[in-house]
């Protein structure tokens, strides 16, 4: 009895050999090689490099690059998110009432979730084609009569963060939208039915039942979202020139990393700092989100089973 | 009554209206890309058109004329992903089939820590990671972007969402009384009736790969392996400055295969995606 129990579990760890091995070796060695590399000088270009201490990381702090680089990413991030759960919420709250009763939900949710799947790369360089001086933006604009001459659209901040901003939600608003939507389909009908009775109206059911029963779901969004977006590098980095023009106001965390990375010496060293310090700061949050959005009172509970995975991630984090 | 009635009317239609505005949002600019990809640059100087014109076979010249390959980054995209793909289903089932069907010590743990790494951002490893490849001299090299797939922590754990759902443990013993080994009744049982789920998996690892930039850019260094998204990159240098048709053609070849792959399989997509389980 023993041994076969024995037996079972050691065939149990040779299915997961490839994964922790697959993991040792391209997932935890290379996030250990950072760390170290973070308390080094090291470069690309020589073999030699020396251990410094903090001085990295003391270094970021005091460098105004650094700090505008995690002011942009968050400023990018947090505006793009807001809109998008809150489109989210609206969307799902349409596509699931009965008094509206939208037709052909799936359609429309298929539809808003395509912008995910194209390739960010080519969504940039698109939008860089669009809003170029000879695009056609400016050619409608002009023509229409809004503009009197082209603009040079790309050489504005302003244009060019909204531009960054509208690319990310209207990437990641339909992916928002079913994720929420899931949420929202698993809380029980009673629940609203009871509310009902009691004479609550539309907003008191949404405030009362549904904001709060979708807490699980909404943390979940907000972390991925955090995570996504604290690592916001490709459309950025080709919307314009690589290193976050105009005036290095869509210069992001990644972008500053990969521009230490990719210097004429190949700062690893620091690159490697800017990529610790991120995930901590990161972390941080994301702990943050957990403990302030947690469940204060054990009232309510027990989301179905498709929200389970979410209950599963608190626990762990 | 009728006054409820009328509300909910004006509400429907407030509602489609924002629909239909969200839609344009989203389909204008793609539509903007594959009709422009079919007109000449004097044609798209000329002004905004919403109908394709017939110019694709010569925008396609011109892009080839100046030097970039775009069929050779088309193939080497496809190997890449292909390739991805095989690889993160494979292990991914195996790893999580080991997780749903056996017991044994860890096994709680070892669930609940790859939900903490599915969280833990590239940033965080990509430098290291350089740089262990270039010792083991695998920059420059499709491997150093394919194994790590091997421990994709996503995909395992839709990979043990999935075969949850399913009831196994019977055929589990069933096959066992039948002699078959614990890795054949994985292969010759689990893995066919797992089909379903390892296509939404493999739909996901496919454009995963197929829209990978960071990761490609950073290892991938000469120009014959470059893959879409880089060839995209070096569409915006001086070479295209003026040849527009030819660089909304490029970015349409990356885009629209992936359109019409969604076309074929929204529905898994969808309901991968509602399963709340994949990373992005």
């Amino acid at each position: 009895m023993n041994f076969a129990k024995l037996k079972k579990a050691s065939t149990g760890y040779f299915f997961l050999a490839p994964f922790i091995i697959g993991f040792l070796v391209f997932g935890l060695y290379p996030v250990v090689n950072t760390l170290t590399l973070s308390f080094t000088d090291a470069t690309l270009m020589s073999g030699k490099s020396h251990f410094i201490g903090l001085g990295n990381f003391q270094r970021l702090f005091a460098d105004e690059v650094f700090m505008r680089a995690v002011r942009n990413t968050w400023l990018l991030w947090i505006l793009n998110f807001l809109p998008q759960i809150g489109v989210a919420l609206l969307l799902s709250v349409m596509f699931t009432n009965v008094r509206l009763k939208i037709k052909a939900v799936g359609v429309w949710r298929a539809l808003f979730f395509l912008p995910n799947l194209l390739m960010p790369a080519a969504v940039a360089a698109l939008f860089n084609a669009l809003f170029a001086y000879y695009g056609p933006v400016n050619q409608l604009l002009v023509r229409a009569g809004f503009l009197s001459e082209a603009m040079r659209f790309l050489e504005s901040v302003g244009v060019t963060r909204g531009l960054v901003i509208f690319i990310q939600w209207w990437t990641w608003f339909g992916q928002t939208i079913i994720i929420v939507m899931a949420g929202m389909t698993s809380i029980p009908i009673q629940l609203y039915e009871a509310a009902m009775v009691d004479g609550a109206n539309g907003w008191q059911m949404f405030r009362r039942i549904t904001l709060p029963l979708l807490r699980p779901i909404l943390i979940y969004v907000f972390v991925t979202s955090l995570v996504g977006g604290m690592q916001m590098f490709d459309i950025p980095f080709l919307l314009t020139d690589g290193r976050g023009s105009p005036q290095s106001s869509i210069q992001t965390n990644n972008i500053l990393m990969y521009m230490k990375f990719a210097s004429s010496k190949g700062h690893i060293g620091a690159a490697s700092s800017v990529g610790v310090l991120i995930f901590i700061m990161t972390s941080l949050c994301a702990l943050g989100i957990f403990y302030f959005l947690r469940d204060r009172d054990n009232v309510e509970k027990k989301p179905a089973k498709k929200l389970t995975s979410v209950k599963n991630m608190e626990k762990a984090a | 009554m009728s006054s409820y009635r009328l509300s909910t009317y004006v509400l429907r239609v407030l509602s489609y209206l924002l629909l239909f505005f969200l839609l344009i949002l989203i389909i204008v600019p793609i539509w903007i890309l594959i009709v422009n990809s079919t007109r000449s640059t004097t044609e798209i100087q000329q002004g905004i058109s919403l109908i394709p014109s017939s110019h694709l076979i010569e925008n396609y010249r011109l892009l080839l004329s100046k030097g970039l390959n775009l069929p050779r980054g088309f193939g080497n995209s496809i190997f890449l992903a292909v390739a991805s793909t095989a690889v993160t289903v494979y292990f991914s089932l195996l790893t999580a089939y080991g997780l749903v069907v056996y017991d044994f010590p860890g096994r709680k743990l070892f669930s609940n820590f790859i939900i903490v790494l599915v969280m833990i951002p590239m940033q965080l490893s990509i430098v290291g990671f350089y740089r262990f490849m270039s010792m083991l001299g695998l920059t420059d090299n499709y491997a150093a972007l394919i194994l790590p797939l091997i421990a994709n922590a996503g995909a395992v754990f839709f990979g043990k969402q999935y075969l949850e759902s399913m009831l196994i443990q019977d055929l589990i013993d069933a096959a066992r009384i039948d002699g078959a080994s614990e890795l054949g009744i994985f292969h010759m049982i689990i893995m066919p009736l797992a089909v379903p789920g390892a296509a939404t998996m493999g739909i996901f690892a496919f454009v995963t790969s197929w829209n990978n930039f960071f990761n490609a850019f950073i290892i991938i260094t000469s120009i014959e392996k470059y893959t879409l998204p880089m060839l995209v990159q070096t569409l915006r240098g001086d070479v295209y400055r003026t040849e527009y048709g030819a660089i909304y053609l490029g970015l349409a070849a990356t885009i629209v295969p992936i359109i019409i792959i969604y076309a074929i399989f929204s529905r898994y997509i969808v309901s991968g995606i509602a399963m709340g389980a994949v990373k992005e």
